[in-house]
């Protein structure tokens, strides 16, 4: 590769004089680069396939457009594609929803009291390095297969981040802040409400995004272990009926799915704490 | 306050951890004895811990004794959380410095990036068997993402003025990449360790449960199949500790190394 200056510094690109210096201003334009890498990724997972690089179980990359048509159109055990997605989804929001109701005031209250804060933390620190995913079979023992159990694991997942996130919001408050609150003669409540809960809040949205995608991690995991619908469902099937171009695809809807809650979730937060990019 | 008061409240901090604890074993310990929740949903701790002595020893019913299980599970993790070091890292300050690198890697990594791991699996198993390569496969893959990122971001958050100093003083590019921007990112990759560490152990039980022949996962499935939740229990806790125990280690690992870079 060629050794010219790369970072933002030295960026400022001249015009080319000759073909060859034309030549290499395309090679370092990032979207030409891009694009050759996406083409030759897939080239190569073609040729990886058609050689049979990895077995038999390597589909080319049409085969897994057909599939997921097909899996669009007709369904499978029962349902669709998207009936399966929504399954999954559904868990995940039911879930999550739970999660943050009960982690959120769990983490604010061990953030605003040191005795909370002594009783939870322990108990807290006791199950924390436990995977969500080792409580399945307890949670199936409990709970049966059914909608239950799964509910249970994906909260356990993503009730964590929640906690640990409120916790160290409220705890990481810059105290000038409250020095200024102080000397202007706020009263403890005005503290409460004017101070801390906007200068925590940044922090608590961030743990409420990491545990969004813990929740869509776990379901997969929940569902790969036992389900009869979901996008989890959808690749243990593919893996039993020994169609790899289904666990693929399946994959595929699972990438888009979690990518476009990330992009939800980061407008959602310039909308909901628009001053967050003035504290950092 | 007075001095009186403050120092009770520190003693009652100081007791408060260790009451909770207890206390909560104590609770799941009555609740069982009672018979609130039956002995075939839940064990006692006690049970927990009678099980734990008996699998040091003993290799029924589930085929390895307790240590095995660990060492299977741990060489999985690591030559998975090894191979993620040794390919993202690199990749990663590569992909921070250069523009090639980055151009021709950047959408392949994000088209890969959303997908969870733990959809990896079945086709690990397709592609590697439910042997040892196909779990480091699995741990590779998500240890990978977390390795990739932080190196990413280590190099480009590399203080601005130290590489035009740099290249003031004439050094070339991949004297300012291997001098400069590599050293100032290592907190920034240690960081991600951490970060990977937790992904692949997750990833690494999620793995045994679907296919294992030992491991703790693998336990912990048998327990199910066994209808022993004790021996579920003695599962779940062994992953705690055994990720509790390789994250130390690490974070020893980093204060070593990066001592001399940081001061």
């Amino acid at each position: 590769m060629s050794n010219e200056a790369l970072l933002p510094t030295s960026s400022g690109a001249e015009r080319p004089k000759t073909f060859r210096e034309f030549v290499s201003a395309v090679f370092k334009n990032v979207y030409v680069l891009y694009t050759i890498s996406i083409i030759s990724f897939l080239l190569l997972w073609d040729a990886a396939s058609v050689l049979n690089l990895l077995g038999k179980f390597l589909p080319r990359p049409m085969e897994v457009v057909y599939q997921l048509y097909d899996m669009f159109l007709n369904p499978l055990a029962g349902k669709t594609l998207l009936e399966h997605l929504w399954f999954s989804l559904r868990r995940v929001l039911i879930a999550f929803a739970i999660a943050v109701a009960i982690g959120v005031p769990i983490g604010l209250s061990m953030g605003f009291s040191k005795y909370v804060h002594a009783i939870v933390k322990p108990v807290f620190d006791l199950f924390k390095p436990m995977p969500p995913i080792a409580w399945i079979s307890l949670a199936i023992l409990w709970f049966g297969i059914g909608e239950t159990s799964k509910i249970f694991i994906i909260v356990i997942g993503a009730i964590v981040p929640c906690i640990i996130n409120s916790y160290n919001g409220i705890r990481l408050v810059d105290p000038e802040l409250y020095d200024c609150i102080r000397m202007l003669g706020g009263n403890k409540r005005q503290e409460v409400i004017e101070v801390t809960f906007p200068a925590a809040f940044p922090a608590i949205f961030a743990g409420i995004q990491i545990s969004l995608s813990m929740a869509w991690t776990t379901v997969l995991a929940a569902e790969l272990v036992g389900a009869r619908e979901g996008m989890g469902f959808i690749i243990i099937t593919g893996m039993n009926v020994s169609k790899p171009a289904m666990i693929i695809g399946g994959m595929v809807v699972i990438a888009l799915t979690a990518w476009a809650i990330s992009v939800a979730v980061t407008h959602l937060e310039r909308w909901v704490c628009p001053w967050k990019t003035k504290l950092e | 306050m007075s001095d009186k008061q403050s120092t009770s409240s520190k003693v009652a901090l100081k007791i408060l951890p260790y009451l909770s604890i207890l206390s909560v074993l104590g609770i799941w310990q009555l609740l069982v004895v009672t018979g609130v929740v039956p002995n075939t949903l839940l064990a006692t701790p006690v049970q927990v811990v009678k099980l734990f002595f008996y699998k040091i020893g003993h290799a029924d019913p589930d085929g390895a004794v307790l240590i095995v299980h660990v060492l299977v599970s741990i060489g999985e993790a690591l030559t998975g959380y090894l191979l993620a070091l040794l390919i993202g890292i690199p990749l990663g300050l590569l992909m921070g410095w250069f523009v090639l690198a980055e151009g021709l890697a950047r959408p392949i990594f994000e088209m890969i990036r959303p997908i969870p791991p733990v959809a990896w699996i079945p086709l690990a198993i397709f592609w590697f068997g439910i042997g040892l390569t196909g779990k480091a496969f699995i741990i590779w893959a998500s240890g990978m993402v977390p390795c990739v990122i932080n190196s990413f971001v280590g190099v480009r958050m590399t203080n601005p003025v130290y590489i035009r100093m740099a290249r003031t003083y004439g050094a070339s590019d991949w004297e300012i990449f291997t001098k400069i921007c590599v050293p100032s990112a290592l907190p920034m990759v240690f960081g991600g360790l951490q970060v990977a560490l937790a992904a692949s152990w997750t990833a690494l039980v999620a793995a045994e449960l679907i296919a294992a022949d030992a491991g703790l996962g693998f336990l912990i499935t048998m327990g199910r199949r066994l209808l022993m939740p004790d021996m579920i229990v003695l599962g779940m806790v062994m992953v705690g500790i055994t990720g509790v125990i390789i994250g130390v280690i690490i974070d020893r690992v980093e204060k070593r190394l990066v001592a001399g870079v940081r001061r």
